[in-house]
């Protein structure tokens, strides 16, 4: 299946782009694209512990199942204010 | 609803305080309480030049929301937050919390929560330009959920 991951903050710079499309197997959550982010970019891999994961206008749990399609953000630590 | 509430919380370019306190104080409060963040010249002995804000704007937008949820039912006051997002410069008016309560005692604490909750669970990210012409993100905090702070 394939899922979009979009890139904020920080972690666009991580990543190299904005948003990455990413093939992944059935089944897959949201831990197994961050490894496979870390995988692919080192200076993501460094910081993999600290970024949420958001789904539409929510964070939602790294275990949670992704479906094809799905559109997900990466949330790198905040810095408001 | 007031016309002010009804605006979206997260505002592209520098926020005007002004336009954050045109709401009548209740007649029930004896205190207002305001909390101003303005774009910094220096950090951590680098001159800067300016501010990038950065946002996830759906999850920002429901985040300054709740909060400013949660702090009326915590601390029984009236509340107003905005942040911005966009390129802005020194002394721009970043993020605004207007508190509105019965007593100081209250509205000092419910600015405190108000503002420190904000860097902790709304995701909004700072890059900085310093004079040198190098750009930079601040390091942050791991977000946070609101019913955790």
């Amino acid at each position: 299946m394939r899922v979009t991951i979009e890139c904020c903050g920080a972690s666009a710079r991580w990543c190299g782009a904005d948003a990455i499309t990413l093939d992944l197997a059935a089944g897959a959550t949201g831990n197994d694209a961050l490894d496979a982010l870390a995988e692919r970019y080192p200076d993501f891999s460094a910081r993999r512990d600290s970024v949420a994961i958001a789904s539409g206008d929510a964070i939602t749990s790294p275990t949670a199942p992704l479906f094809d399609g799905d559109v997900i953000a990466l949330i790198p630590p905040v810095s408001a204010g | 609803m007031s016309a002010i509430k009804s605006l979206p919380r997260l505002r592209d370019g520098a926020l005007n305080l002004a336009d954050w306190l045109v709401e009548a104080q209740p007649a029930d409060a004896g205190a207002l309480a305001v909390f101003a963040g303005t774009v910094r010249n220096e950090h951590l002995g680098n001159a800067v030049s300016g501010m990038t804000y950065h946002a996830h704007r759906g999850l920002a937008e429901a985040r300054l929301r709740e909060i400013e949820a949660a702090a009326e039912a915590r601390f029984k006051v009236h509340v107003l937050v905005a942040h911005a997002v966009g390129v802005l410069a020194i002394g721009e008016v970043s993020v605004i919390v207007v508190i509105r309560g019965g007593h100081r005692a209250e509205a000092f604490e419910a600015c405190r929560w108000t503002i420190d909750t904000i860097k902790q669970a709304v995701p909004i990210w700072k890059e900085e330009h310093y004079v040198d012409g190098a750009v930079r993100f601040l390091e942050g905090v791991p977000i946070k959920p609101v019913e955790s702070l």
